[in-house]
């Protein structure tokens, strides 16, 4: 139980560190005439972290062509002369594009506090199982009994499943505190003026690339042998399947990137606009309509919370079933009828 | 015109998307029925396959997106 906790330690800050910022684009500055309800500026990051309708903003932290800047937010980075606004991003003064956008937005606010979550979480059912509770008793209280349920759900449905032999055991800690972050940081998105940090492919795609270099680690011989030397084939058609399979183990992970990154941010869209509606509907036939019909869109998107909140559960299984498919994928030793036998029963007979 | 290629695009994905999905529910619901004890291996082999084809559609959905939204890339 301690190594595991201590691999999920490990993982969390390795997540800690893989973040790269998305530079934060305004859509709508583009758009000619001022539409009823900005759909996208709801979706994208943020400079800014809204708490119960307070708006806290962030410190901005810019490399122009090697030199540091810092400020507190934007505001003040405006203010100092140093920066200026163009189309809606952060120019230096001098007419220097940003190079590196290394700003704390609210998308890495709430993956730190999934992170943060998922800590506390692991920590205390830690410290739990230490004093006995659960290891020698049965697990006491409701969150222990949630714990010990989503731990061995992970441990038994996933990992064991799909990762053969002893193996599993080494990417139990990887998993698990994957399949956690990842449930914080969706159903964040469901909390008023939350944001669910899935919905930014950056977020996505550092996930999606921490489960490609850990499948690449820990790639058998046979795995490799089967991207550069498919066996059992004619070597001509090896020029064809190699550049394929080179191809398939990027298509893996981008998939899985894309996929956790489109739910999200569809459940999301699909939020908005449908309360947008009601904003619509007072724009085009005035408030009595658009009071009237609240009922029905408010109705609606009670449901819909209802289905991303299954969606938010879901894709955070589908994320680590897949990644414990494609880790499986890799480290399984393959026993070949085909030819390696073949050729060691030849020797058994010379 | 990015709207119209938009607009065709999401309806042919989810035209594929749905025929896929409801072949895999098809064959899930068939085999389920024929033999109700081995429902959560198949349950669990259906979602793995159904991910993989919403996989494939989510792929095309960013294109539309994509299109639709202007973003010229490269």
């Amino acid at each position: 139980m301690k190594q595991a906790l201590r691999g999920t330690l490990f993982s969390i800050l390795l997540l800690m560190l893989f973040h790269p910022t998305a530079i934060a684009q305004d859509q709508s500055s583009q758009a000619e005439e001022e539409p009823v309800i900005d759909v996208m500026g709801k979706i994208v990051d943020h400079d800014y972290l809204e708490l119960v309708g307070v708006k806290i903003y962030l410190p901005r932290i810019l490399f122009v062509g090697g030199e540091l800047y810092t400020y507190g937010s934007t505001k003040s980075a405006l203010e100092s002369g140093e920066f200026m606004e163009q189309d809606g991003a952060l120019v230096r003064a001098d007419g220097a594009p940003v190079s590196l956008d290394m700003s704390i937005t609210s998308h890495l606010m709430y993956v730190w506090f999934g992170i943060i979550l998922t800590l506390i979480f692991t920590f205390w059912a830690a410290r739990r199982y230490k004093q006995g509770v659960g290891a020698s008793v049965e697990p006491r209280g409701i969150t222990q009994n949630i714990f010990e349920v989503l731990f061995l759900f992970v441990k038994d449905d996933i990992a064991k499943e799909y990762i053969p032999g002893d193996k599993h055991k080494k990417y139990i800690n990887y998993l698990f505190s994957v399949f956690l972050a990842i449930t914080f940081m969706n159903l964040f998105g469901l909390l008023p003026w939350g944001v669910s940090a899935t919905a930014d492919l950056t977020v996505t795609a550092t996930l999606a690339a921490m489960t490609f270099f850990i499948t690449q680690f820990s790639g058998s011989k046979d795995h490799w042998r089967h991207v550069f030397m498919f066996p059992g084939v004619h070597p001509l058609i090896r020029v064809i399947l190699t550049p394929v399979e080179i191809l398939g183990l990027f298509t893996k992970p981008f998939a899985l990137a894309i996929r956790l990154f489109a739910n999200m941010l569809s459940g999301k869209i699909l939020i908005v606009c449908i309360l947008g509606l009601i904003f619509i509907f007072t724009d085009i036939f005035g408030p009595l309509v658009g009071v009237g019909s609240s009922v029905v869109w408010v109705s609606l998107t009670a449901a819909l919370y209802i289905l991303k909140a299954f969606i938010a559960l879901l894709q955070a299984y589908i994320f680590t079933l897949l990644s414990a498919v494609f880790i499986g994928m890799a480290a399984e030793e393959h026993e070949h009828e085909h030819d390696t036998n073949v050729a060691v029963a030849t020797d058994v007979n010379t | 015109m990015g709207f119209l290629a938009a607009g065709i695009g999401a309806g042919i994905i989810t035209l594929g998307a749905g025929i896929g999905i409801g072949l895999i529910g098809k064959g899930a619901v068939e085999s389920i029925a024929r033999q109700p004890e081995a429902s959560g291996d198949i349950r669990g082999a259906m979602i793995l396959t159904a991910a993989f084809i919403e996989g494939v559609a989510l792929f095309a959905a960013v294109v539309t997106a994509i299109l639709a939204l202007g973003i010229s890339v490269g």
